[in-house]
């Protein structure tokens, strides 16, 4: 795994000459084995490859690699000249979007250039000869401010997590009032086929974490049987199991393999305790009948039935249902039975909001838009219906957590808080036209 | 932009740096500084500012330290004259009470890629392998790195390589890392670091300790080293088995391959690794970065070659989503075709008949490939499918159809009679020349079956004049020739029309020869013709090996998790860890063995056995052995013979096609028992050796392989009854 640059590239359109080209933003040269003109290939076979419609994230001039990520309108490109190990180098790209996420609420050009005296000092310290160093966007916010250019001479000691054994969490952090708020996030993931049957399902769950307390206190979590039954595996006692559990650093794996506990000292802060995935077949929350009906040369019509297929007594809040319709329509005329309906033209979408949408209910909107008289010659996809929605106080999985441990030597009280929510990933419902 | 009159602002900044008001001010000063680096950062020229930037340096201020830091670096290679003065500033920081500061400097000073810096730099690195701050060793460490590469063709510093090696033990476990990192690019030349026993044991049990970065470096770095005995590689495995699920995916597929390398030697254990990682594995082909799934999905497609069952349940999580780029789409493609089993094989091509109206042209003819390779087992739904989308009349997907249907009928020959009355009954014909040709090449095949085939050639050759395109005109004329073979009377005049028309009017001057080639051979008779242009086609009783094979893994191990599998190509395998230990040391006189190499295709190995002539034939002592097939594979695998294809069971003739490799030469070899034609075969085999390049010394090694594969044979079918 050897980067010899990081760049971060944003790409330039030139509307009057139907060209694009490139302007480096940032660039950081960490060995000097690659010549810096090399990038200039890399936006050759980008626009070559766009055209051919083979993009391909790992691309090759003579024996300099590219490996690149797209994040908005910006292309941040690791050069190598090494066969190295690639999701590697992607788990550090994505690291840097992390972290510079982290820094300045949103990864762009603006934010970029408004603190590039931070993105290098972060890529000064993330990165050494090719080699990541500090990581940790938690331990970089203790040395590398955005307050920097304030000019504080007190501000040059040596943090304690540079060389802290407990490397997630420094010490003396003190608050008035202790507490953790524990958020168990189930998202439910979706495909339907224009049939009505369910092509794929599952649920990515995810226990996050706000810790908000003085000290080094050890935690320890206790979850419902069912779901340490399918933790674990154990397949006699259950019909669930879960796949691919991770657990954040901090945890203890050696004693939950032992005797089931999960115990661990928190990272101060906003951080995602364990994630889990269970591939099962859920009953779709929210079910989508739809007739799209399209009259060439004079109208599209658009009836949607969604049906909410949870607990009478749950409510599904901020929900959107995403219809698409043909880029030429005009004239939305919309009726709903509840909610309001808008039509995105832009995305070539109407969205139906639905605020509060109670279990058990079935609800109706019917959509009505022109058609231009003169064809459209353009092939058009035909994207899905997606959804949006979530349910709070409920999990599809049944994961309950029954207690939350807190212990720390000057024996404080804390309060643990838990809150369960069911949102929709990736909620997909092809249709018929 | 700041091109223009760059003069202009240089000189205006090289005025604010030096007044001593702006310098008094420290804000101000500082103002001016970002201002130099944001210039820079921007393309323009600021080197002539290099003195006032130098005296900048001396500040308590760490920020703009690192920003004059910066600059220098940038700078330092056109202006070593001038950097060598801040030089005495950087060593004055490595002595500074504050280790970020010390640290900082060294950094920085180690980053001047200039000559001579390696006699100022040498003392303050060392000390720095001393610091007590584990932030200035991590950064001295990487510092001998930077200090050798400066000076590539110099003598290897010995007492650096020990104090580095000696360091691997520091409790710190980035600086154990960078160690590794640093004497992996030190001793380069010699094979790279050494992992001794000691070495490997000790970073096995610092490996919780370490970020996920590091994990998958060293895991790379043990890929060098060989356990002394089963007792120790099971130790090893053990305490690498939580790795294989970690939440990273790029350490669960670093440790898969370590996993693999080391049990080599048991099968069994690499079947249980890659069953227990196929969840994480799956698991990064959902996951939320495009890149980490396409990652993920070549993954899956190497383990595939050796245990092709091993996502057969999992299918479904191989459908493409809407919005995933193209990339993701064909490799998905590429596994669902793999995975198709009787169970799952109306789902899947239901998935995949609603790519083909996909918006993306290339996206639509892969995946009316695809339909094209499920079709060579399960014909009868394709063709339903492949004939439906004829019916679109889109030029595009008839295009891919058609071609389809070329590769069809030339592999899986009993489908003959179905595509032609397709065919027949298609009225729109392809517009683009690749599907031109495939549809000529139909029309010339199989003219015999598509009554309406002579008209539509007619078509073609009255339209000759305006055809750009000359593979298009050779197929034609390929095509006009063996239809001319099967219906002389229909075809004689436009054939007759064609090669005028090639040969009196034609520019290219291939289509020319061709032509004039097709008009003499048609002068020495018909018979003449046909046994040159009708020659063997596809051996039908190849048709039982449309299944593919399981690879060894060693085939792609070596190639696991690194650029090779994603880029698509071999790239040079020059994997770090790979080069040094696995490379065979070859003695002074060349050993001659069989080795398996990579796998030939079906095509090639057909080709090549047309083009090749026979190099011996012999006729051997005994029968065919009657062991199942994939036993008589396994032992053949065994003395390095891979299989291509068997006749089933006790069909008469019975025949194998067998190949193998070694040092350059290619040996392919058919078996065969109880033809007719061949004398002596019915009591025995008879094997035939093609050789490309021809080498007459590894015939006899062949034959000496070819007893050993007897003995092993009997040896493993006694060892199954």
């Amino acid at each position: 795994m050897i980067n010899d640059y990081i760049f971060i590239l944003k790409a330039v359109c030139h509307t009057l000459t139907q060209t694009s080209s490139h302007q480096v933003l940032i660039c950081r040269n960490y060995k000097g084995d690659v010549d810096m003109s090399e990038i200039d290939h890399f936006f050759t076979l980008l626009m070559q490859q766009e055209e051919e419609g083979l993009l391909c994230p790992v691309m090759s001039h003579g024996n300099v690699h590219f490996l690149w990520i797209k994040h908005s309108n910006l292309y941040l490109v690791a050069t190598t000249n090494k066969n190295s190990n690639a999701s590697l180098v992607y788990s550090f790209l994505y690291k840097l979007v992390e972290v510079f996420t982290e820094y300045f609420k949103e990864l762009e050009e603006e934010s970029i250039q408004d603190n590039f005296v931070v993105v290098y000092e972060l890529l000064d310290e993330l990165m050494d000869f090719g080699f990541p160093q500090t990581t940790d966007s938690k331990i970089l916010q203790e040395y590398i401010t955005q307050q920097g250019n304030k000019l504080e001479v007190a501000k040059t000691k040596v943090p304690t997590t540079v060389t802290n054994a407990v490397s997630w969490r420094s010490e003396g952090i003190r608050y008035k009032k202790n507490e953790v708020f524990i958020d168990v996030i189930e998202s439910i993931n979706v495909l339907v086929n224009a049939n009505g049957s369910v092509m794929s399902s599952d649920i990515v769950g995810s226990i996050k974490l706000k810790t908000m307390l003085s000290g080094m206190p050890e935690l320890r979590l206790g979850l419902n049987d069912r779901m340490l039954f399918a933790l674990t595996g154990d397949k006699g006692k259950t019909t669930v199991t879960m796949e691919d559990v991770k657990f954040h650093q901090c945890v203890r794996l050696s004693r939950f393999e032992s005797d089931r506990t999960i115990s661990f000292i928190p990272p101060d802060g906003e951080s995602e305790l364990m994630s889990y995935r269970i591939n099962t077949h859920v009953k779709p929350l929210i079910w989508i009948e739809s007739v799209i009906e399209k009259f060439s040369h004079s109208r599209v019509e658009i009836m949607v039935k969604a049906k909410g297929q949870f607990k009478k007594q749950s409510v599904a809040n901020n929900v959107e249902i995403r219809v698409p319709v043909p880029s030429d329509a005009d004239s939305p005329k919309f009726k709903t039975s509840t909610g309001h309906a808008k039509y995105v033209p832009e995305k070539n979408l109407v969205v139906w909001s639905i605020k509060s949408f109670p279990g058990g209910k079935e609800l109706l909107m019917r959509a009505h838009f022109c058609l231009p008289s003169v064809e459209n010659h353009e092939t058009e996809g035909r994207p899905p219906i997606t959804v949006k929605f979530e349910i709070p106080y409920f999990t599809v999985s049944g994961i309950q957590v029954r207690y939350m441990k807190i212990i720390e030597k000057s024996g404080y009280q804390a309060l643990p808080w838990v809150r369960y929510i069911t949102q929709s990933g990736d909620y997909q419902l092809r249709t018929n036209t | 932009m700041p091109y223009l009159g760059s003069e202009e602002v240089v000189k205006e900044l090289r005025r604010a740096l030096s007044n001593p008001n702006v310098q008094a001010d420290r804000l101000r000063y500082k103002n001016y500084i970002t201002k130099v680096i944001r210039y820079m950062t921007q393309g323009l020229d600021v080197s002539a500012l290099f003195m006032d930037m130098v005296k900048a340096s001396a500040t308590v201020d760490i920020v703009q330290k690192k920003l004059v830091y910066l600059y220098m670096c940038t700078y330092a290679s056109d202006k070593p004259d001038l950097a060598l003065l801040a030089i005495n500033t950087l060593r004055k920081d490595c002595a500074d009470p504050n280790p970020m500061v010390r640290g900082l400097a060294l950094r920085n000073m180690c980053n001047f890629r200039m000559p001579g810096m390696t006699e100022y730099i040498e003392q303050p690195i060392v000390a720095g392998l001393r610091d007590k701050a584990s932030y200035v060793r991590r950064v001295a460490v990487l510092g001998c790195a930077k200090m050798h590469s400066l000076q590539p063709n110099t003598e290897i510093d010995g007492t650096i390589v020990n104090e580095l090696y000696a360091l691997l033990r520091d409790p710190d476990p980035v600086v154990v890392v960078n160690c590794l990192r640093a004497l992996e690019e030190i001793l380069k030349d010699e094979g790279g670091v050494v992992i001794n026993k000691p070495i490997a044991h000790h970073l096995l049990n610092r490996m919780k300790d370490l970020d996920s970065w590091a994990q998958s470096e060293v895991l790379t770095f043990l890929l060098r080293y060989r356990p002394r005995s089963d007792d120790e590689l099971f130790d090893i495995l053990s305490l690498l088995d939580a790795f294989l699920l970690s939440s990273h995916a790029h350490v669960a597929v670093a440790t898969l391959r370590l996993f693999l390398h080391l049990a080599s030697a048991h099968p069994t254990v690499q079947a249980d690794a890659l069953l227990r990682t196929s969840a994480p594995l799956l698991a990064t082909c959902g996951a939320a970065s495009r890149e980490l799934r396409f990652a993920g999905l070549c993954h899956v497609q190497q383990v595939m070659r050796s245990q092709p069952g091993l996502f057969g349940t999992h299918y479904k999580r191989f459908f493409c989503g809407y919005s995933e780029p193209s990339y993701i789409k064909f490799r998905k493609m590429e596994i669902l075709v793999e995975l198709v089993n009787d169970e799952n094989v109306a789902l899947v091509l239901e998935e995949l008949r609603s790519y083909c109206t996909d918006v993306s042209p290339e996206l639509a003819q892969a995946a009316i490939a695809a339909i094209g390779r499920i079709a060579r087992t399960y014909s009868e739904k394709c063709l339903d499918i492949l004939t439906g989308l004829l019916g679109l009349k889109q030029d595009h997907i008839t295009s891919a159809v058609i071609q389809t249907f070329r590769d069809l009928v030339w592999f899986c020959p009993q489908s003959t009679a179905a595509v032609c009355q397709t065919v027949g009954a298609c009225v729109d014909s392809p517009q683009d020349s690749e599907g031109k040709q495939a549809l000529l090449w139909l029309l010339g095949e199989h003219g015999d079956q598509i009554s309406s085939a002579p008209y539509v050639m007619e078509g073609y050759i009255d339209g000759l004049k305006t055809e750009l395109s000359s593979a298009v005109k050779m197929e034609l004329l390929t095509a006009a020739v063996k239809m001319f073979l099967c219906r002389p009377a229909e075809t004689q005049d436009m054939l007759g029309r064609l090669l005028h028309y090639c040969i009196e009017e034609e520019s290219d001057v291939c289509v020319r020869d061709r032509a004039l080639l097709y008009y003499r051979l048609l002068q020495r008779g018909v018979e003449e013709t046909r046994k040159v242009v009708t020659g063997p086609k596809s051996d039908p009783s190849m048709s039982v090996l449309t299944g593919r094979q399981e690879e060894p893994i060693s085939e792609w191990d070596s190639t696991f998790n690194t650029l090779g599998p994603l880029a698509g190509c071999d790239l040079c395998p020059q994997t770090a860890a790979t080069s040094a230990a696995d490379q065979p040391s070859y003695d002074a006189e060349e050993e001659i063995s069989l080795s398996l190499g990579p796998p030939l295709s079906h095509e090639t190995f057909e080709k090549m056995w047309l083009d090749l002539e026979t190099l011996h034939r012999q006729t051997l002592g005994f029968p065919r052995p009657r062991a199942a097939p994939d036993t008589l594979q396994a032992a053949l695998q065994l003395v390095k013979i891979q299989t291509l294809a068997f006749t089933p069971g006790d069909t008469v003739p019975w025949k194998a096609y067998i190949y193998t490799r070694s040092t350059e030469t290619l040996i392919l070899a058919e078996l065969l028992q109880g033809d007719q034609q061949a004398p002596g075969s019915d009591e025995s085999l008879v094997v035939s050796v093609k050789q490309q390049p021809v080498n007459h010394m590894l015939l006899n090694l062949f034959f000496f392989f070819f007893a050993l594969y007897d003995i092993s044979l009997l040896t493993s079918t006694c060892m199954l009854q």
